[in-house]
């Protein structure tokens, strides 16, 4: 019995244990554990991922020269529980400190959903969405300066969907306080019944043409039923020295309100090769972009409404990649005045970039502005950029 | 009339049958050939680089966010290696079961297949700033260049199919163990084939050859690059030129993405052999699985010195 149990343990003992492979492979998981293990400390584990864009000019425009701090943007970003996402964009300019986003996006909808609140970059055209230090060329282009004020920065709520197709189909619809963060048509502050916000559709298409090339076509359309517009603001525009449209003239006249709408209407196609062999060192960019402008304005004189103005505006570009750091480009923008469409601002724009790394860069732009006002005044501006990026940096989907 | 109706249920059976299919994206094309193997039939795989590009830079295209959208997994090398893309494409997917972690920027959920769990990770960096380059902070993630992580890298994908279709765990278990029974023999044969290699001095040009250093033997010294994502300056090829000299390299490792001209100036001036290889299955002709990619790379650094594989 006794040797039956001496010759029986060792077997059961040894089928208890587990085998040399199993603890490896146990040590193994434990350590690819610690491997991969966050590089943040408890403490900090929960602090929203931080980067920064610094952007820097020196500018010569008609024989004058200035240094621009354009900008220092400060990202922040997390997830705030398993249901939302935020993020926050402070720039910090010479007009002083601005929350230029602060917004928060749904992650876990259904149905291919995703709703974005708060302060945001709405989804109006291709460029208008990009920050300024990620433009193709330095100045952003005069058309959407213009049409929609600058960036489309806008207070509201969007919706977007990714339609169920074989291809890249994308719809979002959206309503805001306005469109543009120089858009003075209307302001944050005030509260107004619904037919007084600004409302967006715009749908995305793309295709992939073979393995180098691509093509992405996009459809907005933004419209506010109901403005309010004071008289003197359409009794003209100012322009600066270098003849590009400021803001309204509202230093004269009587200020008396008109209800009237808006439409702007716009079309974006975006052509990209990237060869499949090479494509560190060549590709290339083209995009395009055309608005309209549909607006009653007043004739200052009597008060009375004037035809509807339709302006049209748009620019084009190219830029082609031309070796590992270097990308050269050209541009046109043709812009109408939003007032007088009889007044057209051409500008054309040479651009030189290069990527010193991935994280700094340098470019050099001269471009060229001229209007048909018989007595408008064209300017020649040479400009050189310097953009770093600080800490964290993701490659976002809607800027590439 | 019979034969539409005939057609019509094959069609909808078809449908119904891919339907059925796990459906996995893959970011580059070797981890879709394995995942094509262990998957077999209960997957359909889609990739979303080529492998000719420089895998930092694969661009972000709107038909992957449509993939990614679809996807009950993605599978992925991990270690920030593909933040160039992954992140802001999941971003977008609007895919619950993928996410990103804006801190690691790797994938998380349910559908994430990391195949860096469990790699032993080389390069990995006592201290981290952009000082030092374009480099990863969890370390260097070009792991797929050692063939000897190919076994680990099936054994992922293994097991994240099974997590996510524990149906049919048992059909992937059964496929990684045909897959290593045809390549675990491959990879006692290149261990073989790489004596010849064990020793040499060799540069490259990005900071990519940790691991594949660590399978041959080969012992990379220098790389053209300033540091990783930084572009060669003439100033920093003068001094590589005599670094090179000094220590006696003699092999120069080009990925396949970069330019022949800075590496056929170096061997001009050094009398290195330059060896051109893949860093993705798909990078060349003949290098569409990772078995084929594996062995295409090691035959290419033999052939550069004058060598023929040890059988």
């Amino acid at each position: 019995m006794l040797l039956l149990a001496l010759l029986v343990f060792p077997a059961v003992s040894k089928a208890a244990e587990p085998s040399a492979e199993s603890r490896i492979q146990s040590l193994e998981e434990r350590l690819g554990k610690l491997e991969g293990a966050p590089m943040k400390t408890s403490l900090s584990a929960f602090n929203p991922a931080i980067g920064a864009a610094l952007d820097f000019t020196a500018t010569q425009t008609n024989g004058r020269s200035n240094f621009n701090f354009r900008a220092a943007e400060l990202n922040l970003e997390a997830p705030i529980d398993p249901y939302l996402r935020g993020w926050m964009v402070l720039t910090g300019s010479p007009s002083g400190i601005e929350v230029e986003e602060a917004a928060v996006q749904t992650t876990a909808l259904p149905y291919s959903l995703t709703v974005t609140g708060g302060r945001m970059f709405a989804s109006f055209g291709r460029l208008a969405h990009f920050h300024n230090h990620e433009l193709p060329s330095i100045e952003r282009p005069l058309s959407l300066e213009s049409f929609i004020g600058g960036e489309s920065q806008a207070d509201g709520v969007e919706v977007s969907y990714l339609l169920p197709t074989p291809f890249y189909l994308n719809a979002t619809g959206g309503a805001y306080n306005k469109l543009g963060g120089e858009n003075g048509r209307a302001d944050n502050a005030s509260a107004r019944y619904p037919d007084s916000f600004t409302y967006l559709g715009r749908l995305v298409a793309y295709a992939d043409v073979g393995d180098d090339h691509s093509v992405e076509l996009g459809l907005s359309e933004a419209w506010t039923p109901k403005r309010s517009v004071a008289d003197t603001s359409v009794a003209g525009t100012d322009f600066n020295v270098d003849g590009t449209p400021d803001t309204p003239n509202t230093s004269a006249g009587i200020t008396t309100r008109k209800n009237t709408w808006r439409t702007l209407s716009g079309a974006d196609l975006t052509y990209r090769w990237h060869p499949a062999e090479g494509g560190i060192y060549k590709g290339a960019v083209w995009g395009t972009e055309v608005m309209q402008n549909n607006e009653l304005r007043f004739d200052p004189a009597t008060n009375l409404p004037v035809d509807r103005v339709r302006s049209y505006a748009g620019y084009s570009y190219l830029q082609l990649k031309v070796g590992r750091r270097w990308r050269p480009g050209v541009m046109l923008d043709l812009t109408e005045d939003l007032a007088s469409a009889r007044t057209l601002t051409r500008t054309y724009t040479g651009f030189l970039t290069f990527d010193v790394t991935e994280f700094q860069r340098l470019r050099l732009a001269f471009s060229r502005t001229t209007d048909n006002r018989p007595a408008g005044l064209g300017s020649n501006t040479v400009a050189l950029q310097w953009t770093a990026i600080l800490g964290h940096h993701v490659h976002g989907f809607r800027d590439r | 009339m019979r034969h539409l109706a005939a057609a019509v249920a094959f069609i909808v059976l078809a449908q119904a049958a891919h339907a059925a299919k796990l459906r996995v994206v893959a970011t580059i094309p070797e981890l879709a050939d394995i995942a094509s193997r262990i998957g077999g039939d209960h997957v359909a795989v889609d990739r979303l680089a080529r492998g000719t590009e420089d895998i930092h830079q694969v661009v972000m295209k709107p038909s992957f966010v449509s993939k990614l959208n679809r996807a009950d997994a993605v599978i992925y090398l991990g270690l920030s290696v593909e933040h160039g893309f992954l992140p802001g494409l999941l971003d977008v997917a609007r895919n619950p079961a993928l996410r990103t972690d804006p801190d690691t920027l790797n994938c998380t959920g349910p559908g994430c297949i990391d195949c860096s769990v469990g790699v032993n990770v080389l390069d990995k960096q006592q201290s981290l700033s952009r000082a030092q380059g374009d480099v990863h902070p969890q370390g260097n993630p070009h792991y797929n260049l050692d063939p000897g992580n190919g076994p680990k890298i099936a054994r992922n994908i293994m097991e994240g199919l099974a997590r996510v279709d524990p149906a049919r765990a048992s059909d992937y278990e059964a496929n990684l163990k045909a897959y290593l029974a045809e390549f675990e023999p491959k990879l006692a044969e290149w261990r073989k084939w790489v004596e010849p290699l064990k020793g040499v001095k060799a540069v490259s040009y990005h900071r990519d050859m940790a691991y594949l250093g660590g399978f041959t033997g080969l012992v990379f010294v220098d790389t053209i690059e300033v540091k990783p994502g930084v572009a060669p300056t003439p100033a920093h090829l003068a001094r590589l030129v005599e670094g090179m000299k000094a220590r006696g390299v003699e092999l120069i490792v080009r990925e396949q993405q970069y330019d022949a001209k800075t590496p056929a100036w170096l061997a001009e001036r050094t009398g290195a052999k330059i060896a051109v290889i893949g860093t993705m299955a798909n990078s060349s002709p003949g290098t569409e699985t990772y078995i084929k990619l594996c062995e295409a790379n090691l035959r290419s650094l033999l052939k550069a010195l004058g060598k023929e594989p040890i059988k």
